[in-house]
């Protein structure tokens, strides 16, 4: 198990974070990351990726694109309005 | 005495608007709008999510009488607007682009990376290194260029931050499946990011 590879060590990244590895194969990936500082650097970026996506697309309802919502709902449906 | 307010249950109101109450169907639309608006913004695109916002509300209306109640009313939910956004980039001609498959990690042939630490660890920095502008461009771009498959999983699980179980059961596959699909999709994109910011040597 000391023979992880670089390689080995991407492929395996989401479902070491998600816990769904083996003790066994956690350790040793945790040992060539703990050598390895171009895994660190890549382990690092691959884990902030989500939340830089996330804050880069985080949209707020527009108020207009809200009463157009009431208004398509309002000729299609029961609901929003007639009172 | 203050008595706190008891905010109805997503699926007590499914239950009651199936029954024909109005106010309660009015009440799940505000409650989820603004979600199912932000999901559509990244499932489709600003241009689009209007009309997907409007088809996953009138479908919730029209399925409403079939939710039983198995799932989660949020993964139902969810799913109904999962659909109506491929619907509607399938049903649009889309503009041919350019995969992100040449964003994929490179290794050399020992399977080390060939990459230098600097270059494998800017991506995590792009946020810092970007206009925000530019970022948010850029990540629409990253979404949109990404395989429907990843795109739906990606989206679900890290950008609305569903539980991989949940994003299982939204879009019918097993977790495992899951987890390859986001997996690769943020190594897409944690490479395009990189790509977009200079290092310097």
């Amino acid at each position: 198990m000391s023979e992880v590879r670089c390689v080995s060590g991407v492929e395996l990244l989401m479902d070491y974070l998600e816990g769904v590895l083996s003790a066994e194969m956690r350790a040793a990936l945790d040992e060539h990351v703990a050598g390895c500082e171009k895994c660190a650097a890549f382990v690092a970026s691959y884990c902030e990726t989500p939340r830089i996506l996330r804050d880069a697309t985080a949209s707020t309802l527009p108020a207009d694109v809200e009463a157009s919502l009431k208004n398509f709902l309002r000729t299609r449906t029961t609901a929003f309005g007639r009172n | 005495m203050i008595v706190p307010t008891v905010e109805p249950s997503d699926e007590a109101l499914a239950a009651r608007a199936a029954a024909g109450d109005d106010s309660a169907f009015e009440t799940i639309v505000r409650r989820y709008q603004a979600r199912i608006y932000r999901l559509a913004c990244r499932l489709t695109s600003d241009t689009d999510a209007p009309d997907v916002l409007q088809e996953t509300f009138l479908q919730v209306y029209r399925h409403l009488p079939s939710f039983r109640g198995e799932s989660q009313f949020g993964t139902w939910l969810y799913r109904i607007a999962s659909n109506a956004a491929l619907m509607h980039r399938r049903a649009r001609m889309r503009r041919a682009t350019s995969s992100l498959e040449t964003f994929l990690p490179r290794f050399d042939d020992q399977g080390m990376h060939a990459a230098t630490p600097a270059e494998l660890q800017v991506a995590a920095r792009a946020d810092e290194l970007l206009d925000r502008q530019l970022l948010a461009k850029k990540a629409r771009e990253a979404i949109a260029r990404l395989p429907d498959l990843y795109r739906e999983a990606f989206v679900l699980r890290d950008l609305e931050e569903m539980s991989t179980a949940d994003v299982a059961r939204t879009l019918g596959v097993e977790p495992a499946t899951v987890r390859q699909r986001v997996h690769r999709a943020r190594l897409m994109v944690r490479g395009f990011l990189g790509s977009l910011v200079e290092v310097k040597s």
